[in-house]
């Protein structure tokens, strides 16, 4: 009984190293896939609004995985005042980067919408995929 | 039509400000929920920190995305709507 709950805590541990895994790699993954397309299908505003979206939204992700572990892994864990400060400077970024960007019409707000899905997409493909196992495990 | 367009660009930038203000309000509540749940979670069990920041990480970019959506809508409406153009055209005419 014993051996079966510890076998199950293991496969949970297991899928959470997975999907980030499948997540932070899916990001790069799709983010040159959507920029190879626009570049080579859409005008460049099109396609400069999915590179800045997408590439803002990934390094987004990484600094925000980045400051979580520092912030919620023992032993050493970081202030709560950076922690926030980090948060809000980074969000503070994002936002002025995307006001430039819109304000002065660098880039096709439809493209830069393209572009910030990126991390959203792959979340979902990183649902269904566990979706897809745990149906086919559970089939087996 | 002057005094159309201008009526046309108040409701913009009202619609971008309470739109932006719902967002806000709405991904800020679901960001606090989740926070203050995995730092219980953490706090009952710290071993599980690993396990609770992948989780915390995946749902706090999902909110966090929700929000830059309705900035980015936001900004269209103010600036980049398909009628800014000629709204701005027109008060420079008029000026």
């Amino acid at each position: 009984m014993a051996k079966v709950a510890l076998h199950r805590k293991a496969a949970r541990v297991d899928m959470q190293q997975r999907i980030l895994y499948f997540v932070t790699r899916t990001n790069w993954v799709l983010f040159c896939l959507v920029s190879l397309l626009g570049l080579w299908l859409a005008p460049p505003k099109f396609a400069f609004g999915i590179i800045c979206g997408g590439l803002l939204v990934t390094v987004n992700f990484h600094l925000l995985a980045k400051t979580l572990k520092n912030a919620l892994t023992p032993p050493h864990l970081s202030s709560h005042n950076v922690v926030i400060a980090k948060y809000y400077l980074r969000f503070m970024i994002s936002g002025v980067i995307l006001l430039l960007l819109i304000k002065y019409h660098v880039v096709n707000p439809l493209g830069l919408f393209i572009g910030l899905s990126v991390v959203v997409a792959s979340i979902m493909l990183a649902t269904a995929r566990e979706l897809k196992i745990l149906f086919c495990k559970e089939a087996v | 039509m002057e005094a159309q367009a201008l009526q046309f660009f108040i409701a913009c930038v009202t619609a971008a400000g309470f739109g932006i203000a719902i967002a806000a309000f709405g991904c800020g509540i679901g960001q606090g929920i989740g926070l203050r749940s995995a730092v219980e979670g953490i706090a009952r069990n710290p071993e599980s920190s690993g396990k609770v920041t992948v989780t915390l990480l995946i749902g706090l970019a999902m909110i966090e995305s929700l929000c830059i959506y309705a900035l980015v809508v936001a900004l269209i409406l103010i600036y980049a709507h398909p009628q800014a153009g000629a709204i701005a055209g027109l008060f420079a005419h008029g000026g």
